[in-house]
């Protein structure tokens, strides 16, 4: 397995830790009307969140330094965002779509801009992992 | 399969069976890109080529052969 490939796995098995954790997390405390009104429940989402963020990019980081990344390598991860881009922006029809059936009489609550991004960076991240392993599976096919 | 086919594998073995990890860190690249291109599912560039062809001391075409399509 190449180095790049490795760490794609690393970010992507986190990846999928992280947003099911905060989930969990968000659903068991109580959703989003709990969410609107326990500040300590915000701030227990948003360390989940940063501090994902922050752990995310010091294991990719970590990881980078370790491996050595060749021309191949490079390829593959300058097609990646092409799998980021459609994640995000199907990400975003889902929410778009949910929150105008569910909220379309009463007006959509200002804490979905919040809830909204956040999965947007974290789906973002997840879904550049799971494009550079698409990329090695695809030249692994030699499409 | 790719039209650009090579000897890397036949000139691994001349070479006192030079093993992948070697000729990766003589060109300079991963020993999973030697995989790719002993099983020919890469075509490296011209700049890898050339390296990998200096590795073995032999020219491009010694290494690399383009298979035209009839």
């Amino acid at each position: 397995m190449a180095p790049l490939q490795k760490r794609a796995l690393y970010g992507l098995a986190f990846g999928v830790v992280w947003a099911i954790a905060i989930i969990v997390v968000f659903i068991v405390k109580g959703g989003v009307s709990t969410f609107t009104e326990d500040q300590g429940f915000r701030i227990v989402i948003d360390v989940l969140w940063v501090g994902g963020l922050i752990f995310y990019g010091i294991l990719m980081l970590t990881l980078r330094k370790q491996s050595q990344v060749d021309e191949r390598d490079r390829l593959i991860l300058g097609r990646a965002p092409v799998v980021q881009l459609w994640a995000v922006i199907f990400s975003m029809v889902i929410w778009t779509i949910v929150l105008t059936e569910s909220y379309w009489d009463q007006g959509i609550p200002p804490i979905f801009m919040y809830l909204v991004f956040m999965s947007t960076i974290i789906v973002s991240a997840v879904a550049q992992s799971i494009g550079i392993l698409i990329g090695y599976w695809r030249m692994g096919r030699n499409d | 399969m790719t039209k650009v086919k090579n000897r890397i594998r036949r000139l691994r073995f001349d070479h006192d069976e030079m093993t992948q990890q070697e000729l990766a860190n003589r060109a300079g690249c991963t020993r999973q890109t030697i995989i790719a291109l002993e099983q020919g599912k890469y075509v490296p560039s011209i700049e890898l080529a050339f390296r990998i062809a200096k590795a073995f001391g032999a020219t491009l075409e010694e290494v690399f052969q383009y298979e035209e399509s009839t």
